[in-house]
Formats: C-alpha cells, sequence, structure tokens
C-alpha cells in the first residue's frame, strides 16, 4: 500500500513535468507546421539550399528557390518546387548539414538534381576543363608568338638592308597611323 | 492561291539546286553564260521564297485555319501585328522565315557584286545556294508549312477540313518585342552565312590577298548587329515577360545565340590582324567556319530536342537533318583548308609581345575561351549521359562560374588593346597610356568600397569599366586635341571630324563603351532583392526604399484575353511617386495564362512587379515585387553598341591636301610653325571605304 502511494505519489508528481515537456513539443511542433509555408521561402540558408536543387517537375529548368511557373492559378513556385522547398526547410530545422541534405535529395532524384555537377569523378571533367583548355590555349599562343617573333628576328637579320628614304616613309606613314 | 505558297517552295529548291548545278559546271568549264545562269538563279531563289512567305502571311491575316500551320499558331481576335509575327511561331514557319532571311542576304551578296570580283562569285554563288538547298529542302519535305487540315468523312474518304478558329498563338509571344526579337536573331544567324561564304570561296578559289575580309567585312558587321539586337531583345523579353526577375538564365537556347556571337566577335577583331600585317590567315578562316558552324549547331540545340531547355522546339527527326548538314559543312571546310593551306601563309610575323597584334591574339584566345566554357556547359549533360549513363544538370551557378572571370579578363583586354601599338610599344608608352586610366578605376574603386560595395566581382567589373572608359576617352581626346590644333576647331567638333575620319576604330570604341555599359548593368546583380507577400486591398510591402500600397484588384476583358489586375500606389520615403498596374492574363484561345509585369525603370534601380495571382492556400492576391539594380545600363549599353556598329559600318571621311597660295590663307597666321603654309585641309564626303 505504501509502496503504491509511494509509486502514484511519483507518479503524480512526474506527470506535470511530462505534461509541460509534451505541451512545449507539440508547441514547438505546432509552431513549425504552421510556419513551414512562410519560413520556406524566407530562411536565408533554406534559399540557398534551394538554389542548389533543380525543381523536379519536368516543366521547368529552374532552381527549387527560382521556381516561377506562370500559367494556371499562379505564378511561381510549383507545387513539386513547394515540396522540395519544404523538405529543405525541415532538414534546415533539424540542423542537418548542407551536404546531408543534397545527398538526401540525391538519393531521391537521381544526380539531376544538383544543379550543377559535382565535383568528382567523370563530373570533375565539366569544372577542369573550361579552366584546361585556355590555358593550353594560351600556351600553344605564346609559342606560336614566340615562334612568329623569333621568325621575324631571324627575317630582319639576315635581309637586305632597307633603303634610309623606305625607313623614313614608314615612319611618316606610321605616324599618320595615329593620326587615323 | 493555296498552292502558290507550296509550289513557289518547291521552285525555289529547283533553284537553288540549279545555281549549284550551273556555278560548279561555270567554274570548271570557264564559261561565263553558265556562270551568269547560276547566279540569276540563285536570284530568283529570293523572289520565290518572297512569294512564299507572302503566301503564308496571306493566310495568316485571312485567317486561313484550314492551313494546319496557321490554326496551330493564330485565331481570330489574334491583333495584325501578332497575325505578323505568328509566321515564325512554330518549327515550320520559323524555318521558312530563316530560308528567306538567307535567301535575302544571298540574293543582295550577289546583286552588290554582279559585276565585281568575277573569280570569286562563281564560287561564293555556288557556297550560298549549298546552303539555301539544305534548307529549302526542309520547307519542301521535313517541315512544310504549308500542310492543309484534312479529315475523314462518313465513308472515310479523306477530305480537306478547316477550323471555324485557331488555337491562337502562344500567349508568351504575344508581346511587342517578339514581333522583332526572332527575325534580329535569325538575320545574325543567316548573316554569317555570307562571310563564310566568302571565306570558303576565297578558300576553294584561291583568290590572292584580303579581299574576301574588305568585301565582306560590313556583311560581318551587320549579322554581328543583329545577332547583338537579337540577343538583348530576347533578354529584354526574359525580363519582361516571364516574371522572374531576371533576364539570363543560360538556358541551351540562349547559349546558342550566344556562341555565334562570340566567334563573330573574335572575327572581327582578329581580321584587322589580316587587314593590317597579313597574319592570322587560317585563324581567320577557321573562325569564320566556326561561327557558322555554330549557327548550325544553335539551330541543331533548339530543334532536336538534345538538350533540355525552356524554349527548345519540340523532339523531331529534324535534329537529324541538321547533324547530317553540320557533318558535311565541317568535311567540305576541312577538306578545303587542307587542300589549299598553302594559299594562307602569313606575311609579317610577331615583332614584340607587347603590342597590338598580340593583344588580339590574346582577345580571341578569351573570348575562344569563352566559347569554349559555354558549349562545354551547354553539352555537358549529353556527354555525361553518354559517357557514364548519368543524365546531369548544368544550370546557371556553373556558368557564372566559369564565365565571369574570362568576361572581366575580356573588360580588361577592351581597355588594354587599343592603347597598344601596332608592332611595338615602348614601356613609356604604356606608362602614359595607361597612367590615368588605371588611377581613375583605382579611384572608383575605393569610392565604391567606401560607399559599401562590397561584391569582389562586381567590384572589379566596376574598377574595369572605369578604367575602359578613361582609356576609351583618351584615345578620342588625344587624336581630337591633334586635329583641333591643326584645324584651330574647337574640342568638340574635332571629335567628330576624328570619328569621320576613322569611322571603323571610333566606332569600334563607342561599341567597346557600349560593353561597358552593359558589364556595369550585369554587375548590379548581386544586389537584387526581392520580397513576395499576400496583399488584401489596403495592405502595404516594403522593399527597399519603397513603400508599395495595394489599391485595388479588377478585371478588363479583352477581346484576346481576360486579364485581373492589381493597382499598386508606391511610395517613397512617405511620398507618393507612381502607379503600378501588374496584371496576370488568361487568353481564351489558348487557355493559358501570363504575367505582364510592371517595372518602373530608373539608371540606378528597376522596381519590378509581379502579380502573381491569387494563394493557392487562402485565395489572397500576391504580390512578388523586385528591387533589380543597374538593370536600365544593359538596354542603354545595347543602343550604344548598335549606334557604335552603326557608325563602324559608315564610309571615311577622307581628306584630300589642296595646295592654295599662302597669300589666300583667311586662317593661314593661326597655323602652326609645324604645319606646311601651302597645306589646306580640304573635306569631301566620300562613299567609298
Amino acid at each position: 500500500m505504501i509502496r503504491r502511494h509511494t509509486a502514484k505519489a511519483r507518479c503524480l508528481r512526474v506527470r506535470p513535468r511530462l505534461l509541460a515537456l509534451a505541451t512545449f513539443l507539440f508547441a514547438v511542433q505546432g509552431s513549425l507546421l504552421i510556419s513551414y509555408p512562410l519560413y520556406a521561402q524566407q530562411t536565408d540558408r533554406g534559399k540557398e539550399l534551394g538554389r542548389r536543387v533543380k525543381c523536379m517537375c519536368g516543366g521547368c529548368e529552374d532552381s527549387a528557390t527560382g521556381c516561377n511557373h506562370t500559367g494556371g492559378s499562379f505564378s511561381g513556385p510549383c507545387d513539386t518546387a513547394k515540396g522540395m522547398q519544404k523538405e529543405i526547410n525541415e532538414r534546415v530545422t533539424r540542423n542537418e548539414s548542407d551536404d546531408l541534405t543534397l545527398q538526401a535529395f540525391v538519393q531521391e532524384y537521381g544526380p539531376t538534381v544538383l544543379i550543377v555537377p559535382p565535383a568528382k569523378g567523370f563530373n570533375l571533367a565539366a569544372w577542369i576543363m573550361p579552366v584546361v583548355a585556355p590555358l593550353l590555349a594560351l600556351v600553344l599562343v605564346w609559342f606560336v608568338a614566340r615562334r612568329w617573333r623569333h621568325k621575324g628576328m631571324l627575317a630582319t637579320a639576315s635581309g637586305p638592308e632597307v633603303p634610309s628614304e623606305f625607313l623614313s616613309r614608314a615612319r611618316r606613314e606610321a605616324g599618320k597611323e595615329y593620326d587615323e | 492561291m493555296d498552292i502558290l505558297g507550296s509550289f513557289a517552295l518547291l521552285l525555289a529548291l529547283l533553284a537553288a539546286v540549279y545555281a549549284i548545278v550551273a556555278g560548279i559546271a561555270g567554274i570548271v568549264t570557264r564559261k561565263t553564260l553558265l556562270t551568269k545562269s547560276a547566279r540569276n538563279a540563285g536570284l530568283a531563289v529570293f523572289v520565290l521564297v518572297t512569294i512564299a512567305v507572302g503566301c503564308l502571311e496571306y493566310y495568316f491575316f485571312t485567317d486561313n485555319f484550314s492551313m494546319a500551320y496557321v490554326a496551330a499558331h493564330s485565331n481570330r481576335a489574334l491583333p495584325f501585328y501578332y497575325k505578323f509575327a505568328a509566321l515564325w511561331a512554330g518549327q515550320e514557319g520559323s524555318l521558312l522565315l530563316w530560308t528567306w532571311l538567307l535567301s535575302t542576304y544571298a540574293f543582295f551578296a550577289l546583286l552588290v557584286n554582279r559585276n565585281k570580283h568575277p573569280e570569286l562569285m562563281p564560287y561564293v554563288g555556288v557556297v550560298l545556294a549549298g546552303v539555301q538547298t539544305f534548307f529549302l529542302t526542309l520547307n519542301n519535305f521535313v517541315a512544310t508549312p504549308f500542310a492543309v487540315l484534312a479529315g475523314a468523312d462518313q465513308s472515310g474518304v479523306m477530305r480537306l477540313s478547316a477550323l471555324s478558329d485557331g488555337h491562337g498563338l502562344n500567349p508568351l509571344l504575344q508581346y511587342p518585342e517578339m514581333v522583332i526579337h526572332p527575325p534580329m536573331l535569325y538575320l545574325g544567324y543567316t548573316g554569317f552565312t555570307v562571310p563564310f561564304a566568302f571565306a570558303l570561296a576565297a578558300l576553294l578559289g584561291r583568290y590572292p590577298g584580303e579581299k574576301w575580309i574588305h568585301i565582306t567585312r560590313r556583311w560581318t558587321m551587320i549579322a554581328w548587329c543583329f545577332q547583338s539586337v537579337g540577343i538583348l531583345l530576347g533578354a529584354h523579353w526574359a525580363y519582361a515577360v516571364l516574371g522572374w526577375g531576371g533576364y539570363w538564365a543560360w538556358d541551351p537556347v540562349e547559349n546558342a545565340s550566344l556562341l555565334p556571337w562570340i566567334t563573330g566577335t573574335a572575327f572581327l577583331h582578329s581580321v584587322m590582324m589580316q587587314e593590317k600585317r597579313g597574319m592570322m590567315k587560317v585563324w581567320n578562316v577557321w573562325l569564320v567556319f566556326t561561327t557558322f558552324m555554330l549557327c548550325i549547331l544553335g539551330t541543331l540545340l533548339t530543334r532536336s530536342g538534345i538538350v533540355s531547355s525552356v524554349h527548345a522546339f519540340a523532339q523531331s527527326s529534324i535534329g537529324d537533318w541538321f547533324v547530317g548538314f553540320l557533318i558535311l559543312v565541317v568535311v567540305v571546310c576541312f577538306a578545303s583548308y587542307w587542300k589549299n593551306r598553302d594559299y594562307l601563309h602569313s606575311d609579317n610575323q610577331l615583332d614584340s609581345l607587347v603590342s597590338r597584334e598580340s593583344s588580339f591574339l590574346f582577345n580571341n584566345l578569351i573570348l575562344l575561351a569563352a566559347c569554349f566554357a559555354v558549349l562545354w556547359g551547354t553539352l555537358f549533360p549529353v556527354l555525361s549521359e553518354w559517357v557514364v549513363g548519368n543524365k546531369i544538370s548544368v544550370g546557371p551557378p556553373f556558368f557564372n562560374k566559369v564565365n565571369i572571370p574570362i568576361a572581366l579578363f575580356l573588360l580588361l583586354l577592351t581597355g588594354v588593346g587599343p592603347l597598344l601599338a601596332w608592332r611595338k610599344t615602348s614601356f613609356d608608352a604604356l606608362k602614359r597610356n595607361f597612367a590615368w586610366p588605371l588611377l581613375g578605376g583605382v579611384v572608383a574603386g575605393v569610392i565604391a568600397l567606401i560607399f559599401g560595395f562590397r561584391d569582389i566581382y562586381s567590384l572589379i567589373c566596376l574598377i574595369l569599366g572605369v578604367f575602359v572608359t578613361l582609356t576609351i576617352l583618351s584615345e578620342f581626346y588625344r587624336g581630337a586635341r591633334v586635329i583641333a590644333a591643326r584645324d584651330g576647331s574647337n574640342l568638340v567638333s574635332a571629335v567628330g571630324e576624328l570619328t569621320m575620319r576613322n569611322t571603323r576604330r571610333y566606332g569600334g570604341y563607342v561599341v567597346h563603351f557600349g560593353m561597358v555599359l552593359i558589364f556595369i548593368g550585369i554587375a548590379g546583380v548581386p544586389f537584387n532583392k526581392d520580397v513576395q507577400k499576400e496583399m488584401a486591398i489596403g495592405q502595404t510591402l516594403n522593399i527597399g526604399p519603397y513603400s508599395i500600397l495595394c489599391q485595388n484588384f479588377d478585371r478588363v476583358a479583352n477581346g484576346n484575353y481576360d486579364s485581373e489586375r492589381a493597382t499598386l500606389e508606391v511610395f517613397r520615403n512617405g511620398k507618393s511617386e507612381m502607379m503600378l498596374y501588374p496584371e496576370r492574363r488568361f487568353f481564351l484561345s489558348s487557355q493559358v495564362t501570363e504575367t505582364m509585369v510592371a517595372v518602373q525603370s530608373s539608371p540606378l534601380r528597376d522596381l519590378y512587379i509581379v502579380y502573381a495571382g491569387r494563394s493557392p492556400e487562402n485565395g489572397e492576391p500576391v504580390i512578388h515585387a523586385y528591387l533589380n539594380p543597374l538593370v536600365k545600363w544593359i538596354w542603354f549599353g545595347g543602343i550604344v553598341v548598335v549606334l557604335g556598329t552603326g557608325l563602324a559600318m559608315l564610309p571615311n571621311r577622307r581628306t584630300a591636301l589642296v595646295l592654295r597660295p599662302v597669300a589666300e590663307q583667311a586662317w593661314g597666321d593661326r597655323v602652326p610653325a609645324t604645319v606646311s603654309p601651302i597645306g589646306a585641309i580640304a573635306r569631301r564626303g566620300d562613299a567609298s571605304d
């Protein structure tokens, strides 16, 4: 009896705490539920992450944040984009890392959901080539220019002496070029 | 009348084929009669395609809904100017427009040069006819705009039929710019065929010297100018109609229009090397070839569905035709080059790495790097799918990351290049030419930093923009100062005189200045803001310095569409500034809704308001407001580019020295001692370049 009473008393002592915790959690969860549509578009981090994934509705090439479907009754993010924004917002609220959030989308939709290719594997080529190709071209131009210059110097050294009247005429014409 | 259009197109194809056959026969047999006959066939193609275009326009204006193309892209209530523009609303019509513009260019190229360059023109005629033949084949057999509607009657016999009204024009195209944007872009694409034809003809015919470059200079500039206008109009249309607050999304179709523009720009610069120094002959020929190939590739991307794009046409077999044609062009170009490569040896060599020549080399290198980066990003999803089986996305952040540094370096070269002398530039000249512009750029950067300009790319862009502007101004100033001192005129008229004496050079500077304005406009992007809010009547939305009060929502009926409109009053610092009326239009024939953005534009910023419609959750009207800084600079820069190109195409005003006795000179006393007293400058307007 005493034991039962003690247990009941303990139970009565604990219940208000549980109730308070439950109320708190409900309130937090409730406020989150209510605020999803609002915060999905207003959290900077959520917005930024939304810009890194593509809206997968199939009707546009926009990001989840930038989706702006015209037509229908509303011009703005389509239902797919809104769903993606909402999911991002939930993950942001849970304080998941960016990589984890993006990875979850990749698992759901495949790599095409990322708005830029990840810099790994074959996709690394997407990032490297626009840098490497101009550098190679630069090296090529450098060598071509040097070769041209070298040839030019050789030609001058081995060529006949230029008469002075030709030289003065050339200088006159070079001077005129400035005027032109 | 119903079959006139298709009959004209068929005849045009026959004429184009005849122009090829007779042209080749004329070249081989050297019979003038044959080459003239081929040329006349080339001219006839234009007349016949014009008849076909006229027929299709007639069907649109007379609401002939027995024609499948008219029924698909027009309706009775469509305003007449959109009926006119409906010609290029679909694949068949836009290909016909392409053919018509190409035949127009070919007509004028053949007509203007009919009594000139007898060794070159037969080759040019054959190349032009070859390209026309390809497009006319598409017009006749693959995507004919003259298909008629037909249906089976009760007995199962097919009979011609007609709709009572058409499906209407795509609402996205019902905007004034869409009346002129596609023709402008197509005038650019097709215009590059002319320099291509002359380059290939010169190579095939081993035409001596740089003559083909002189002949095609204006043609290239015309095509380049149209391409620039087309791209900018497309950007403005995207900005004003699509309602997303931006103007460039690196969409594959946008990229496709940019690629030939970039190589065309490189060509316009590198031809100067060939003209002045007889260098880069191989490079120039291949630049023209590449530009033309990129025009075809762009069309292939737009129409084949190879890449995902919001405004690519639906997938169709037409892409295979373009692939085939592209392969043929590559083979012909490469074979011609290989056979005649000895004809393209440089006359001169590079004297110094610090010279105008090397600046052109680097300019070309950077432009080609930009072209490669855009092409690579556009095609990488296809490549990735092909190689590893994964389709990936390459979106705007990729293009921005890769292209912004390239573009900024190009902007730097725009300032550096013109200040370097041909052959060699001394260190003293470098110091003299660059000191003030460089200082001006740095000062501008410091001021911008003080005013809170923190985005690094925008800051660099601003510094370089000021630097390039000052180099351009210094070029005008130094040239004008010499003329003013010699003529005794004031500086302003001396600037005019200077410009008209070398329109190409100073027109080019004006184009460079226009590009600076465009760059500065783009530099405003990082500072964009936007706010979206559900707004009942009487509610306010705040963005930047503006406060927007919702006054009313109403509906307006129109024959072609019904619109729902918001009436917004814009306040700034508590003072009413303007009324804006963003709307949403519901097009009755196509049952599609579109937004019509309200923009209040100023040099500092655009207030850009979209009425997004009613919220699906609670039915409240939703307003999306954007504050986009400096956007107006882009459109203004575009106008300056066009004016500069126009100026560069004008013939130079020549000066002639006229001997006159010293006593008769009214201004003889004012002549500086360094100027000969017998030289008085008389001017005459000369039509020749």
